[in-house]
């Protein structure tokens, strides 16, 4: 499978591979301005940092699925609709659902992932989410 | 059928007498399955309208089973709205005094329902009759049982309805 053409914004990528760019502070606490402080295992901050990567991060795909039914033109035209993908990239992946029973057409965050589920399927598509 | 674009967002189609019946008889099927209880229906149905938010060979976590009830809820309710919608065009045929052609203007949203529910049609009559990639790839003179052959027909016409709505958007080198 060929890689998408997926740019992750420099917020996400140190989302994913860092600590968080901002220090959240309570009311009468003093923000600190060097970042993250060091966590033990049990700090409930660590939950929510992860929360926050797993809420932004790329990390989940989402997968449409061969089926005896839908139209090549019609998928064609429901991956321009709800995926944006311009004529050549929504043939090339209707192709490779065609001949290799599935494509991986977008990675996003969850949210962003789930809603694009829904709308394929409300398409009629089989699609579904799975984690990178 | 003729697909036009009026403008930016609207659309007309033209329908003859007879494709005009065609079409609002399947808009009654349909409407009659949307308010069918999922629960209710045979297995491969009830999966199509449940959906499935992950593969069969992917474990549900618990973020999975989360998204899962969230895909099924909004099946849910996209079923409410393709039954009114199905509703409404039934009401404005019943309404109309000229049906030869029968003509509806519709904005580019209503085009893409009224196809996804064609389509919701061509799935749900596949599902149901269990038809395969063979099934749709043989000659349909050449299958002996009468309800598979009508039902691979109707799929096919179908299918010719929806590709002459979308045509002006579909790529034909």
């Amino acid at each position: 499978m060929s890689p998408l053409p997926v740019t992750l914004s420099g917020v996400e990528r140190s989302l994913m591979h860092g600590p968080l760019p901002c220090a959240y502070s309570l009311p009468g606490e003093t923000p600190s301005v060097a970042g993250p402080q060091p966590h033990t295992e049990t700090s409930p901050d660590i939950d929510v940092e992860e929360k926050l990567k797993g809420a932004f991060a790329r990390g989940w795909s989402v997968l449409v699925w061969n089926d005896p039914v839908n139209l090549m033109d019609y998928v064609v035209y429901i991956f321009k609709t709800v995926l944006k993908m311009n004529e050549q990239d929504a043939t090339r992946h209707m192709w490779e659902v065609h001949h290799q029973g599935k494509s991986t057409v977008a990675r996003e965050t969850r949210e962003k992932a789930e809603l694009l589920v829904h709308r394929l399927r409300g398409f009629g598509l089989n699609a579904t989410l799975e984690p990178t | 059928m003729i697909c036009e674009q009026l403008n930016s967002t609207t659309w007309r189609l033209s329908f003859s007498e007879s494709e005009a019946g065609f079409i609002i008889n399947i808009l009654a099927r349909l409407a009659r399955h949307y308010l069918q209880d999922p629960d209710e229906m045979p297995p491969a149905l009830r999966a199509y309208w449940q959906g499935s938010i992950a593969s069969p060979q992917q474990p549900l976590t618990s973020e999975l089973r989360e998204s899962q009830e969230m895909l099924s809820d909004s099946r849910a309710e996209l079923r409410s709205e393709r039954l009114n919608l199905a509703e409404k065009w039934i009401r404005e045929f019943e309404i109309s005094e000229n049906r030869d052609p029968w003509r509806v203007e519709i904005s580019s949203e209503e085009r893409d329902e009224f196809v996804a529910m064609l389509n919701d049609r061509r799935v749900t009559l596949a599902l149901e009759m269990n038809i395969s990639h063979t099934d749709m790839e043989a000659d349909p003179s050449h299958i002996a049982e009468k309800t598979r052959r009508s039902a691979i027909l109707e799929i096919d016409v179908l299918g010719h309805f929806i590709l002459v709505a979308l045509g002006p958007q579909i790529y034909r080198p």
